[in-house]
């Protein structure tokens, strides 16, 4: 039998328990709508069967959670655009109650969300759905989809993609990491994969806002090289060491480092959060 | 003359990678230097002088992140560690020496009436804020922003494995802006236990600053009226600017006071000194680990400190870090380069003027690598009493060529 504060302690254990898991909720429900959906603008450059899905497609959509995150995508003419906007207009909307069931989606778990908008439209979703399984392919690949060079360097380009994206949540939502990006030194960081792989490069201004742009940049603050896609691909996917990596040359940092340090620390946590 | 290659550094690190974590942990790991240009593994080192495992001879100024004050390999510490150990050092109790260099330490440091060993710079930060806050009772500790006073959970620069908890009672202000120190004291007062400094701001990446003229008086006062203790972590500069410790060099008195570093010429062991009033307070502290006590280390800081007092070492390397200073700057400008060169003359540092990204000082710190002169891209540099003039101006040489590199590269 537990004494009275024993049983407060343990409660408050409890609470701090579940405290962490609404956190963690909401992080990746952000992450999910901020950094993994917004990755279809790239599919549809990539892959030419995205490009033909948006065609048909013709469909603007928001994803939406109930006093959350949400997100706009502009469907149509081979193109995605997606927008943070809260006025920007839709077609369909989508409601998830909560952050739990929106991430139980992205996880591939059968979740319905509750059409808001758009009634007529929703048959189209299937073209959607059928989109999203595109994404999914690309971000988590089969080991037989990575045996080829190509879909390697067009997965690299998402990961990497999704991971700087990533890092401007971490900044904003995650408890622990705020602090960190609080630290964080204003300037440019560029990341490439040499000799020709695709590049990517954040900005980061006062307060950690940071946006992440597919492509080069000029005059970064800071430099991260990756030698190879599969050096590349092991670093974001944290199989590889970067310490170690970064001593025995097949990452390459210079620059500013404490910007790539400090960066490379809310980049982990994406990863923490999407594995 | 021919350029160092690092392939055996390198293939020691891929070896490592298998076995340690990182390869090489902490602020060691080739990543905080320039990979690929610096040396990763040392195999042996004379005075001044180390070799890498390729064989490549550097004229240090790194000092091993301080602690080699009077030369690799001198021998009135060496012998005095290695009689000790003959005699037997971890022992089940402390040995007489214990009690010698804590008399050695209170009779040469200023507002020292007692001291205690550890083995590393946290060991003794660690226990100095918890004395604090024993003797206070208190719970918050404030530090400048960007100082470095170890790797423990409370103070570590780094990410990993921490807690929200961990720096929730650590708060930061701008070195030499004692407004700002008052402004925290009025908002947490009757919270704050101890403000702990380095006697003056040495970041890495940063250029050294000095405590500004009124500063040091302003955080005494402060700390007087808000009943703090005034912590003063000597870890890196202390010895090398007074044996009373570097707070004697800059005129101010802490309560509590930390070393490590220069106090045994590379061997293991760190000390804290404190004024009387703290000393029931330290002795409530749980202090302890496997080495506190033993006893070689405890031997070479003793006659370390008798060491330099003898050969005055101090203002020998006062000399030679000005002649490296002076040297430096007057060789940037020769080649049109604007270079901030700062820091008290044992502890140098120097950055390029126009840049912050440090790239110009990690090509100029990884080219004159190659050519035999460590100098830290992003840490400031530290002088022994192994260099001489002849070693100063060897560098120098060496930097003249590489300023030129820079400037070619950079244009200015």
């Amino acid at each position: 039998m537990l004494s009275v504060a024993d049983q407060e302690e343990a409660l408050e254990s409890q609470r701090a328990v579940i405290r962490a898991r609404a956190e963690k909720a909401l992080v990746l429900a952000n992450l999910n709508l901020h950094a993994v959906l917004p990755r279809l603008e790239e599919l549809v450059k990539l892959d030419a069967h995205a490009r033909e899905l948006a065609d048909a497609l013709d469909l603007s959509v928001r994803f939406a959670v109930r006093g959350g995150p949400f997100v706009t995508l502009a469907i149509g003419h081979g193109t995605v655009k997606t927008s943070f906007d809260r006025s920007a207009r839709y077609d369909v909307g989508l409601l998830f109650s909560t952050c739990d069931k929106l991430n139980a989606m992205f996880a591939g778990a059968p979740v319905t969300p509750l059409p808001f908008k758009g009634f007529l439209k929703l048959g189209r979703m299937k073209l959607f759905t059928e989109l999203s399984n595109l994404l999914t392919r690309y971000l988590k690949p089969s080991d037989a989809d990575m045996q080829s060079p190509e879909f390697r360097v067009k997965h690299l380009e998402m990961l990497l993609m999704t991971g700087l994206a990533g890092t401007a949540d971490i900044a904003r939502f995650d408890r622990k990491l705020r602090k960190v990006a609080s630290h964080l030194p204003v300037g440019t960081m560029l990341v490439k994969v040499l000799p020709d792989g695709p590049s990517a490069h954040v900005v980061i201004r006062e307060g950690a806002d940071i946006a992440a742009t597919n492509g080069p940049v000029d005059a970064p603050t800071t430099t991260l090289e990756m030698h190879g896609v599969d050096v590349a691909i092991g670093l974001l996917s944290k199989k590889i060491d970067s310490f170690a990596a970064l001593g025995a040359g097949t990452v390459r940092a210079s620059g500013l480092l404490p910007l790539a340090d400090e960066y490379n620390a809310l980049l982990d946590r994406v990863g923490y959060y999407l594995s | 003359m021919a350029l160092y290659t690092f392939e055996k550094n390198k293939e020691m690190f891929v070896r490592a990678t298998k076995v340690i974590p990182s390869g090489i942990s902490g602020n060691k790991n080739p990543a905080f230097a320039v990979p690929g240009s610096f040396p990763y593994f040392a195999e042996r080192g004379d005075g001044c002088r180390y070799w890498d495992v390729d064989g490549n001879e550097y004229i240090d100024f790194l000092c091993g992140y301080g602690p080699i004050v009077l030369g690799y390999g001198y021998r009135a510490i060496d012998e005095a560690a290695d009689r000790q150990r003959r005699l037997g050092s971890a022992f089940n109790h402390p040995t007489p020496r214990s009690v010698e260099l804590a008399e050695k330490l209170v009779s040469l440091v200023n507002g020292a009436d007692w001291a205690a060993f550890g083995r590393n710079g946290s060991d003794v930060t660690s226990y100095a804020i918890q004395t604090a806050r024993e003797h206070t009772q208190k719970r918050k500790i404030i530090m400048a922003r960007g100082a470095y006073h170890g790797s423990h959970a409370w103070c570590t620069p780094g990410h990993g494995g921490l807690i929200e908890e961990d720096q929730q009672q650590i708060l930061q202000f701008t070195w030499n802006r004692a407004d700002e120190l008052e402004a925290l004291l009025v908002k947490f007062e009757g919270d704050v236990a101890g403000v702990i400094l380095t006697p003056y701001h040495h970041p890495a990446f940063g250029d050294s600053e000095l405590p500004a003229k009124g500063f040091w008086p302003e955080v005494r006062r402060l700390c007087d009226k808000f009943g703090v203790v005034l912590i003063c972590d000597d870890v890196r500069a202390g010895f090398r600017l007074d044996l009373a410790g570097s707070s004697a060099y800059f005129g101010f008195e802490p309560d509590l006071t930390t070393f490590c570093k220069a106090i045994a010429n590379g061997y293991s062991i760190s000390a804290i000194v404190g004024r009387e009033a703290f000393k029931n307070a330290a002795s409530n502290v749980f202090f302890t680990g496997t080495y506190y006590t033993a006893a070689a280390e405890i031997a070479a800081a003793l006659a370390c400190l008798d060491e330099l007092e003898r050969v005055q070492a101090i203002p020998h390397m006062m000399r030679m870090g000005t002649l490296l200073q002076e040297g430096l700057a007057e060789r940037a400008r020769k080649h049109g380069l604007q270079v901030r060169v700062s820091g008290p003359p044992p502890l140098p540092s120097m950055t390029f003027a126009n840049e912050r990204d440090y790239r110009r000082m990690q090509l100029f710190s990884g080219e004159c690598a190659r050519r035999g002169v460590l100098l830290h891209p992003h840490h400031n540099w530290f002088i022994s009493y192994a260099h001489k003039e002849a070693d100063i101006e060897q560098a120098l040489a060496v930097t003249d060529e590489v300023f030129g590199l820079v400037k070619a590269q950079f244009g200015g």
